[in-house]
Parts: structure tokens; C-alpha cells; sequence
């Protein structure tokens, strides 16, 4: 076996002899030290991975040493331990060398590690080119002579620890010990920049990964989905809002805001969707607005619905959005569907007006017969017994009463749909004339009273002089609309108080129920088209959704305004509508 | 053990732990430009974690780095604890890390850097 200390460069024996103190910092040898140091240097820079580190490790250690092998263990979890033999080393060898890591590494204040468990996670890193040829005997009589661990370290945090072992005894020397130490610092910094760029690297494949996945996932949507930059102009936009937008002829990868894209263009859709987008530039989400990205003059014209929000900087420095994310749904089929319903429903309120207006002047007319009959019979036979209000026509004139009041409550539904039906066809006008509003009041409360006997109504005026300028028949309609939810959904019974007064230059109508309320959340939603609360959607709740759509219509055909209160005392619900005095010089009826 | 005071009833405790911390100073003089800078101070962590089932008033040596010890800090910590059980619990814990040093590079460093230390520690005597 060779001596183990092998000073191939000439440097070495410059710094053994400078450790004994004898003249040594020469010109030559300074210029020695320096292109070792430069030669070593360099191997590990240039070392692209942990491999490459183990040759530059292993080329700089035996330029000095006749190792058997030198290992690597690095801290972590779990901890990583590398073998790199020079030659072929022999079982009994490598579990000694296994053992002799273990007590080291406790040393040093590594996790509690036993030999075994390092010896089934050793990594055996052996390149073809530094293994040198032993005879079967030499591998197998080959005993641990020397052993030399040195910390790894990184600006003071120990990562990992070096150890080298050769068969010679004594092999390490004193003199040499700084030198290899230094060539530890060198392959500790390589091995923690082999780490951070397997770490870096990892996380880039990380990233890519769920960017592809992303990726896909927006590409399969159902739905479109486009995103600006915080001038407007799409930087990404997914194969749906693709196709959708395709429509247009325009090239949206160009890095033109869509606004100037609009105005270049003659596509008015293009207008409503810049439009829809500088809102979410400005830090507003809106949602679901409708865009009509054909003609309309198509039979089905193509409906898009958009919803767009900003996208903030995540730091959130940055007041205004760095751009919108906008989601695009084809809505075509549902306005379809939409438009089949209302023709629907056009038709058959149609069909219903021409009956129910038979059914309420017969009604009308057998209600007047009767209540002759019953004023004759009370002046020409008071003494006729028994009672006039025993009388057989009393009872029929009361249900008689029953079916005016029902057949004026068919009336206001037909009356609804087909009122939607004129404001979807933009036909709903409104007839101005002046009358009382106590008056109208009344009545009303009169033709609710007379179908609803578990209710008790009361009618409290404030206001002396009650004169307006309105839709009689339509303030009407509204009055019996609220009149008729707060007796459905007062099953119970209990009491109606109906108060006009007078509010802000305007009449307030206010309407009491002692009914099950409504959850605030559902204030917004009340006054949709055909929107039914849930908790009603049964049979005891009749109705179509439509009555208070219809209301708010009307109501602000007025210039007034309508919303609705929960009682103080949480029992019930208050509705309130405005109707101004006369209608504003503007014009209000439409 | 050979590094101990003979006679450590007689001496303050301060002066024990500050011949102590010398010699760790020492050790970590010689260890630093041959092992790094982070060697001792692991060494005398793992060492005192070591002694400490047998001097448990040493293991702030554990917990922090013996750096940041001063004698001001040990006083505070060795209430109650007399010079001599202090003098053997720091012997102990010399005696450790010149067992982890052999452990690390044989006999390269730990007997010179012994003799050094125990020549220091009688000196300070």
C-alpha cells in the first residue's frame, strides 16, 4: 500500500514546510498556492450537481491523500449520505467506515443515526475513472487505518459532515489539516448551491406543473374566461372566450386596451364588453351583465353574460387593479328558453282576459240585480218575516261578493302577466288622471276586506287633501298587489293597517301585515321577476312571482320608490310605496 | 480528573467558571482555523448535553452558545451549586469535548490542544 499523503502539487510541500516554520512565502510558491487554490476553485463553480461536486471533492483530496474513500453526510430529513470510494472496499470495511460516521456525526449534533440506518441509505457514487485496480486480497484484508471527519459548514451552520478514511495508519497529517479543511468550506458552499438549485429547480418544475394544470383547467371550462392588463388589453384568454369573441374579427392578442379596440371597430357588442370592462378597471365587480353579441334582428341573437372583477396586486400597494378577470357564459339557450316562456305566458293571459271579463260583468251584473231585489224587499215589506238579512239573495249576494273579490284577484294576475308581457315588448304606459288617493284607498281596502274574513283591515289617513295625478287603474293594481301578499302570507289572520300620509312632497302608502316576514338578505331579491321566497314554495303560498315585479314597475313609472320593512316587533312585514303629488315636469309615464 | 481545581472549596466560584470559559476560548482559538467557527461551539452544545443527566445546572451550556456566556450569566444559573461541584461539572464537560474532537480527527488536534488547556488551567490556579 502506498503512503497516504501524496503532495502531487508542489504547493504542498511549500505548506508543510510553512508549518515548520521555515521560509516558505517565496514569489514561486505564493504563485503555487494561489493556482492550486485557483485550480480547485474552479472545479467546484463549475460543479452543476452534486456528482460533479464528488469529483471536484475527490480530484482536490487526492492530490494530496491516498484515500480509500471519502463520505458525505448532509443534514435534513431525511439526512442524505453519499460514499465515494476510490477503489473497491470490502463489507467488513465499509461497516466499520458506517460505524465511525454514526459516532461523528453525534459529535457534531446531528439526529441520533445508527450505522445501520446509514447503511441502508447510502448513496454509492464510484465514477469509473478514479476506481483503481485491488487484487481480491487487498479488498478483502483492507482495515480502517485512519479517520478524519470535518464539519461542513455554511456561515457557521454545520450542514453536513466530511469524513475520509484510508487503510494507513496515521495517514492524515497535522500539517495538511487546514488545507483540507478549506477543501471542505469549498465543496460545503458547491453542495449547498448543488442544493439550492435542485430546490429552485424542483420548484420551477412545481410551478410549470400546476401552471399546466391551470392551464387545462381554463381551457376546459364551459365557460369563457379573458384577462386584461390594467390598460384593458387581454393578455390571456381561454379557447372558449376564443370562439365566443371570434365573432368580432379581431385580433385580441394585439396589446391594444379593448377599448381602442372598440372604437375601431364597427361591432357594437364590442362597445358593451369595454364597456363592462373599464368597470372592473376602475375596482368594481359586476355580474351578469347580458350582451347581445348578434343582431337582434336574429331569431335567437347570440346572449352573452359577463361577470367581471379587478385583479389586485398581491402586495397591495397598488390602489387601482393591475386588470379584470372576466367570465363569459353563453346564455343564449336560457334566453330561448326565456323567450318561449314569455310568449307563453303573453298568449295565455290573453286568452284568460276575454273569460274573466264575462265572468266579472255577469258577476257585476247578478251582484246589482240582487241588491235591488233585497232594497225593494226592504222598503215594500218590512213586515215580511223573517228578516231581510235571513233572505236567501242576502247569502247569495255575500258570495257573490266572495267571486267579484276573487275574480278582481284572477284579474290582477292575468293582469301582471300581461302587463310583464308589455314591458318586455317595451309597451307599458301609463294613463294620468287626477283623483283622490283616500278614496282609491279605500275602495281597495273595501274588495280585500270582503275576501278575507280572518283579517281584520284598518285604514288610517294623515292627510287632508289626498288629490293626484296618476294611473288610477295601475296605482290600483299595486295597492291590490301588496293588499293581496299580506293577506297570503298571513295565513293566521290578524291585522292590516293601511296608512297614507304624507312624506317628502310625495303620498307614502304603507301596508302592515302580522304575516311570517321576510330575512333582510331577500329585500334585494323580492321585487325580481317571478322570484318567490323559498320558505313559500308551496301550495299554501300561491302565486306566480310576479305581483310585486309588476308593483315596483309601476311605481317607478311614477317617479316614486317601493321597498320593504321587517316590524319592530319582528311579526310581520311593512310595505311602502311613494307616489309624487303630480307627475315631474320630465315626464314620468312611459 | 486531572483538569480539576485541588482544592476548589477554597476558590470562588467566579474564578472557577472564568478559568473555565478560558480554556473553552482556547479550544475554540485552536479548533476554529482548522475545523470552522461553528465546530466548538457545537462540540461544547453536545458535550454538555452529555453531562447534563450528571450536572443539570449546565445546561444552559445546551441551550445556548457558551459565546454568549459570561461569568454574570453563570452566577445567575449556579445558585446554590459550590465551586468544587462546579469545577467537576466543567471538567466533565471539557473532558467531552476533547472526546468529540478525538472523535472528529483522532489524535490530530485533542493531545497537544489538551496539554495547552491543562497548562492554562493550572495556571490560572
Amino acid at each position: 500500500m502506498d503512503s497516504s499523503v501524496h503532495p502531487r502539487f508542489p504547493f504542498i510541500e511549500s505548506e508543510l514546510r510553512s508549518f515548520h516554520g521555515q521560509a516558505a512565502d517565496t514569489p514561486t510558491t505564493i504563485s503555487q498556492e494561489m493556482e492550486y487554490i485557483n485550480t480547485i476553485g474552479k472545479r467546484f463553480v463549475a460543479a452543476i450537481d452534486r456528482f460533479h461536486v464528488h469529483r471536484a471533492l475527490l480530484a482536490a483530496l487526492q492530490e494530496r491523500y491516498g484515500l480509500a474513500a471519502c463520505c458525505i453526510l448532509l443534514k435534513g430529513d431525511p439526512f442524505e449520505l453519499f460514499i465515494i470510494p476510490c477503489h473497491p472496499l470490502s463489507t467488513s470495511f465499509l461497516e466499520e467506515m458506517f460505524q465511525k460516521i454514526a459516532s461523528a456525526a453525534h459529535v457534531i449534533d446531528f439526529p441520533l443515526v445508527s450505522a445501520e440506518q446509514l447503511a441502508n441509505s447510502a448513496y454509492f457514487d464510484a465514477p469509473d475513472e478514479v476506481v483503481e485496480y485491488r487484487t481480491q486480497e487487498d479488498i478483502e484484508g483492507a482495515q480502517i487505518g485512519s479517520v478524519l471527519n470535518i464539519p461542513l459548514t455554511i456561515e457557521n451552520r454545520i450542514i453536513g459532515m466530511l469524513s475520509l478514511f484510508d487503510v494507513v495508519v496515521g495517514a492524515f497529517d497535522t500539517n495538511l489539516l487546514k488545507l483540507t479543511s478549506m477543501i471542505a468550506d469549498y465543496a460545503a458552499v458547491a453542495l449547498e448551491n448543488t442544493r439550492l438549485r435542485e430546490r429552485e429547480t424542483a420548484l420551477w418544475r412545481q410551478a410549470e406543473h400546476e401552471r399546466q394544470r391551470l392551464e387545462l383547467i381554463i381551457n376546459s371550462m364551459a365557460e369563457g374566461l379573458l384577462i386584461t392588463d390594467a390598460q384593458g388589453a387581454i393578455v390571456s384568454l381561454n379557447q372558449f372566450a376564443r370562439c365566443l369573441l371570434a365573432q368580432a374579427k379581431i385580433d385580441f392578442q394585439t396589446a391594444m386596451p379593448l377599448r381602442e379596440v372598440a372604437k375601431k371597430s364597427n361591432v357594437l357588442w364590442l362597445h358593451q364588453l369595454a364597456n363592462v370592462i373599464d368597470q372592473g378597471l376602475m375596482g368594481k365587480t359586476a355580474m351578469n351583465q347580458e350582451l347581445m353579441a348578434s343582431g337582434r334582428q336574429e331569431i335567437v341573437p347570440l346572449t352573452l353574460s359577463i361577470s367581471v372583477a379587478p385583479l389586485h396586486d398581491v402586495s397591495g400597494k397598488r390602489i387601482l387593479p393591475i386588470g379584470v378577470v372576466a367570465v363569459l357564459n353563453d346564455v343564449t339557450s336560457t334566453k330561448q328558453v326565456e323567450q318561449l316562456k314569455d310568449e307563453f305566458i303573453s298568449v295565455v293571459s290573453h286568452e284568460l282576459r276575454t273569460p274573466l271579463t264575462a265572468i266579472k260583468g255577469y258577476t257585476q251584473h247578478l251582484i246589482r240585480r240582487l241588491e235591488r231585489r233585497l232594497r225593494k224587499a226592504r222598503t215594500t215589506q218590512p213586515e215580511v218575516t223573517p228578516s231581510v238579512t235571513d233572505l236567501p239573495e242576502n247569502y247569495d249576494l255575500h258570495s257573490l261578493y266572495v267571486m267579484q273579490s276573487q275574480t278582481e284577484h284572477l284579474e290582477r294576475l292575468v293582469n301582471d302577466l300581461l302587463d310583464r308581457s308589455r314591458m318586455r315588448e317595451n309597451q307599458f304606459t301609463l294613463e294620468y288622471t287626477t283623483f283622490y288617493f283616500a278614496d282609491l284607498l279605500a275602495e281597495c281596502v273595501r274588495l280585500a276586506q270582503a275576501s278575507a274574513e280572518q283579517h281584520t283591515f284598518s285604514f288610517i289617513i294623515q292627510q287632508q287633501n289626498t288629490q293626484v295625478v296618476a294611473d288610477r287603474t295601475r296605482v290600483s293594481q299595486v295597492i291590490g298587489n301588496i293588499l293581496d301578499n299580506a293577506v297570503k302570507y298571513s295565513p293566521q289572520g290578524g291585522e292590516v293597517v293601511v296608512r297614507l300620509e304624507e312624506w317628502e312632497g310625495n303620498y307614502l302608502v304603507s301596508v302592515m301585515d302580522q304575516g311570517i316576514g321576510v330575512s333582510p338578505e331577500l329585500f334585494d331579491h323580492i321585487f325580481e321577476r317571478f322570484y318567490r321566497i323559498h320558505n313559500t314554495a308551496s301550495r299554501e303560498y300561491a302565486g306566480i312571482g310576479l305581483g310585486l315585479f309588476v308593483a315596483k314597475a309601476i311605481v317607478d313609472g311614477h317617479g316614486g320608490k317601493i321597498w320593504l320593512t321587517n316590524n319592530q316587533h319582528g311579526i310581520g312585514t311593512t310595505f311602502h310605496f311613494t307616489i309624487p303629488r303630480k307627475p315631474s315636469s320630465k315626464g314620468d309615464a312611459s | 480528573m486531572p483538569l480539576m481545581f485541588d482544592d476548589s472549596s477554597s476558590i470562588p466560584q467566579e474564578q472557577v467558571t472564568e478559568a473555565y470559559l478560558k480554556a473553552i476560548h482556547l479550544i475554540d482559538e485552536r479548533v476554529a482555523p482548522l475545523l470552522g467557527k461553528a465546530t466548538t461551539r457545537v462540540l461544547v452544545q453536545v458535550a454538555a448535553k452529555h453531562v447534563m443527566d450528571r450536572y443539570p445546572f449546565l445546561y444552559f451550556f445546551a441551550k445556548m452558545p457558551y459565546a454568549e456566556i459570561v461569568p454574570s450569566v453563570m452566577r445567575e444559573q449556579l445558585s446554590g451549586v459550590t465551586a468544587k461541584e462546579l469545577s467537576a461539572g466543567l471538567d466533565a464537560l471539557l473532558d467531552e469535548c476533547f472526546a468529540g474532537l478525538r472523535e472528529l480527527t483522532g489524535d490530530l488536534i485533542a493531545p497537544p490542544l489538551y496539554d495547552e488547556v491543562l497548562h492554562q488551567l493550572e495556571q490560572t490556579q
